[in-house]
């Protein structure tokens, strides 16, 4: 893992297409808003269909909620334009962040739990005549949803106190957490 | 009128200095943490409300998004002590930064159009009543300048890092 980090890092900094802009006074914060902007999307329209799940709203059919969900995924969709920038701009500011790693492996939580609710619980939850009350395993996917993103965010929020400084001595761990 | 005796005495009590210089997570960095999640489910329910409003997600009632509401105070109490925490640890740099009161007056302006929205669909009539409110062009228009409100305000904050010209009374 360590030579796939220095190799993404070194690859990025000789091909990125977004630095020059990104190195320009206003664009960086402009990126940013855009990217607490999407994550307000996100959890607000993902929040409430898990809220959903999980017996808020029990009066309204699950799937007349989930239709807040494409929202959902444009907050998703631009926090991931905008974190691509980010990202191409100072590949080391993450690519070695053990706080970046963290978000990464809760951003694939996420993905892997949506997917899992589409495949086990969708048809059962969205039949005509499912109940008002969503089954147990939906209710345990809901909640680690919530869980998962917020864990996004955490990971996201503190990047900026794991800044990754240079490599002092032999590095055993499984992923680089400092530039060598 | 200055306010710098008033600055340097926050910045001298302990509260203060805690936030800002300690190591512990739970300071400073962890502060900031809960302010960004308090963000997510504050504006988010706000916008999910007003996206219903616009004709987003039309089987869900409007007046049974009242039960999300809960879930948006939490956020916005949890964002008032978070700031305010925030706001004890660096007193001069956002209180001599006019981009600052414009982030106060924009989340005010959010919440009295949260309340006014509130009002008119939670108000305690009719179901009916509340689907034609959903087509009302005044809750359209509420809900508008609300979404502009809540993406002011959050540029706004995201901007206060970048506009500040004292970080403390010693800087």
């Amino acid at each position: 893992m360590h030579t796939f980090q220095t190799w993404l890092v070194h690859t990025i900094i000789a091909h990125s297409p977004v630095a020059t802009l990104m190195r320009t006074h206003w664009a960086w914060p402009i990126a940013e808003s855009f990217h607490f902007l999407g994550l307000c999307l996100l959890i607000g329209c993902v929040g409430t269909f898990d809220l959903r799940l999980l017996g808020v709203a029990r009066r309204v059919p699950i799937a007349a909620v989930h239709r807040f969900i494409p929202f959902g995924l444009l907050g998703f969709a631009i926090n991931i334009c905008s974190g691509l920038m980010f990202l191409l701009t100072e590949p080391d500011q993450y690519i070695y962040n053990p706080s970046f790693h963290f978000k990464l492996l809760f951003m694939t939580i996420g993905g892997l739990n949506a997917a899992t609710f589409y495949l086990t619980s969708y048809r059962r939850v969205f039949s005509a005549d499912a109940p008002l009350d969503a089954p147990v395993h939906a209710k345990v996917i809901a909640a680690i949803s919530l869980c998962a993103w917020m864990g996004v965010i955490v990971g996201g929020r503190l990047l900026t106190f794991y800044r990754p400084g240079e490599c002092i001595g032999a590095q055993t761990a499984l992923l680089l957490t400092c530039a060598p | 009128m200055t306010l710098d005796p008033f600055l340097a005495w926050l910045e001298s009590t302990s509260l203060s200095q805690w936030i800002v210089g300690s190591d512990s997570i739970l300071a400073f960095p962890g502060i900031l943490t809960f302010h960004a999640i308090g963000m997510g489910f504050a504006v988010g329910i706000n916008a999910a409300l007003d996206l219903r409003i616009l004709g987003v997600a039309p089987g869900v009632p409007l007046s049974e998004m009242r039960r999300f509401v809960p879930v948006l105070w939490f956020g916005f109490w949890l964002n008032a002590v978070s700031g305010v925490l925030l706001l004890i640890g660096y007193p001069t740099k956002a209180l001599t930064n006019p981009v600052f009161y414009l982030k106060l007056g924009l989340i005010a302006a959010g919440m009295i159009l949260f309340v006014r929205i509130s009002r008119s669909i939670f108000g305690g009539r009719s179901d009916a009543t509340f689907q034609e409110a959903a087509s009302s062009p005044r809750l359209r228009r509420l809900a508008i300048i609300s979404l502009v409100c809540w993406t002011s305000a959050i540029t706004a904050g995201r901007l206060l890092a970048y506009t500040y010209t004292r970080l403390t009374q010693l800087h």
